[in-house]
């Protein structure tokens, strides 16, 4: 394990001033409760964290979806998967104990893995962070069948860290977590979309594109689950913006099939060409747009 | 029983890429998850791209029915993977932290540790060990 400090890293540092605008202290009392039942402290944590949310599940119905029991536990991924699958999206945090904080003092409970045990006889144990005291120097979490379970910060930290500081927020879709990295949200919203209605992942693309304009990902995502919603117009002026910021030739090609699918062949055209004069990556798929529009013009010819 | 899961196996990866093709052909619009890939956004797409991460699902979906999950509700749980997590899940299946909080684990932690303190001589806690010289 090799050299590990007695007080890490992290502490140290909170120990020695407090961050800017942090406040001393923050418990979010409100948070729901579930006593965990054997091995299922995955499920417990997570419906704890939709509960927050106002989404309500029981950690049973948790269980059957994410809880493996050959494993005897919940994979990391299943949990987010989890959370997604109930309409929140579940964002990764930056792997400090500040932006821990953080999100409590604005009113989020965060989601952690901890390794209770040594690296080479871990034991793993999901659990909610709802409070923390700088001055006493512990977190409060909801664990196991405890409702106020209090922890050293220097123990979190250490348990923690054998995760590789694993923790996540579950929000409603449109809202962003303060401290969530650009690329964490974009990540978050691209996997949300695959199983949220296209309602609840526009919100989202909505939210992450209007504090991250410059981010093509959130354009394409926003501008599809516009379509989606068949609001093919707004998708239509989405799209042309993203492909004109970023010289798109997918913003483009998707254009186009928007423009097409509402039987405009001309602006489908010249964002097919637009697409091919781009080139790169995307040449076949504009070529077979191409093709589409062409062939659409030859049955209105006939 | 080896047959079984291999003609489960073929069925699973069958369905998933049949799935996929047909979503391909009907969807005009490049998606979100392949454009992001493209991107260099993290966690979404298979490193070794749309093939194998239809096969990881399908190998994922197996892993998941092979330890105790319910057939019923495996699709569903895929599903919600992106390609990323369920090429990280196909691999590390049995590796990856599966936190459960076990109290049996505990007991058997407590009890390994002391073995070892016993062995390298910090202990005697049991009659039976004999430590390092």
């Amino acid at each position: 394990m090799g050299c590990v400090a007695f007080v890490p890293a992290q502490t140290a540092g909170l120990r020695e001033r407090v961050p800017a605008g942090l406040p001393v202290r923050s418990e979010l009392a409100e948070t729901p409760f579930f006593p965990q039942t054997e091995f299922h402290c995955g499920p417990a944590a997570l419906a704890s964290a939709l509960g927050a949310v106002g989404v309500e599940v029981s950690p049973e119905t948790l269980g059957a979806q994410i809880f493996v029991p050959a494993r005897r536990g919940t994979l990391q991924a299943e949990m987010l998967a989890g959370a997604r699958r109930h309409g929140a999206v579940a964002v990764l945090l930056p792997g400090e104990l500040e932006a821990l904080l953080r999100e409590i003092a604005a009113g989020r409970p965060v989601v952690i893995l901890q390794n209770l045990g040594l690296s080479f006889l871990p034991l793993w144990h999901y659990a909610v962070i709802v409070g923390y005291d700088l001055e006493r120097g512990d977190v409060v979490l909801r664990s196991g069948t405890t409702r106020r379970a209090l922890m050293s910060l220097r123990t979190f930290e250490h348990t923690w860290a054998r995760s590789e500081h694993w923790a996540f927020v579950a929000v409603q879709p449109g809202q962003l977590p303060h401290t969530a990295s650009e690329a964490a949200v974009t990540q978050a919203l691209v996997a949300f979309e695959r199983v949220a209605t296209p309602a609840q992942a526009l919100r989202g693309y909505e939210a992450a594109s209007t504090r991250w304009p410059a981010n093509l990902s959130l354009a394409i995502g926003r501008g599809n689950t516009l379509h989606a919603n068949g609001a093919k117009e707004a998708a239509m002026q989405v799209f042309e913006a993203a492909a004109r910021q970023h010289r798109s030739a997918a913003a483009w090609i998707n254009l186009g099939s928007v423009a097409l699918e509402l039987g405009q062949h001309e602006r489908a055209d010249a964002a097919a060409r637009d697409a091919l004069a781009i080139g790169g990556e995307w040449t076949g798929q504009a070529h077979a747009l191409r093709e589409r529009v062409l062939a659409a013009a030859r049955a209105v010819v006939r | 029983m080896k047959q079984i899961q291999r003609l489960i196996a073929c069925v699973l990866a069958g369905s998933v890429s049949f799935a996929g093709f047909m979503t391909s052909a009907q969807a005009a619009l490049i998606s979100t998850e392949t454009v992001a890939a493209s991107q260099g956004v993290p966690g979404v797409a298979d490193a070794r791209g749309k093939v194998y991460a239809a096969l990881d699902r399908a190998e994922v979906m197996q892993a998941l029915v092979a330890r105790g999950v319910d057939p019923d509700h495996v699709r569903a749980r895929v599903a919600a993977l992106t390609d990323a997590e369920a090429a990280i899940v196909a691999a590390q299946i049995e590796s990856a932290p599966a936190g459960g909080n076990d109290v049996l684990g505990v007991v058997l932690f407590v009890f390994v540790l002391l073995l070892i303190t016993d062995i390298l001589g910090f202990t005697k806690i049991f009659p039976f060990t004999r430590s390092v010289r």
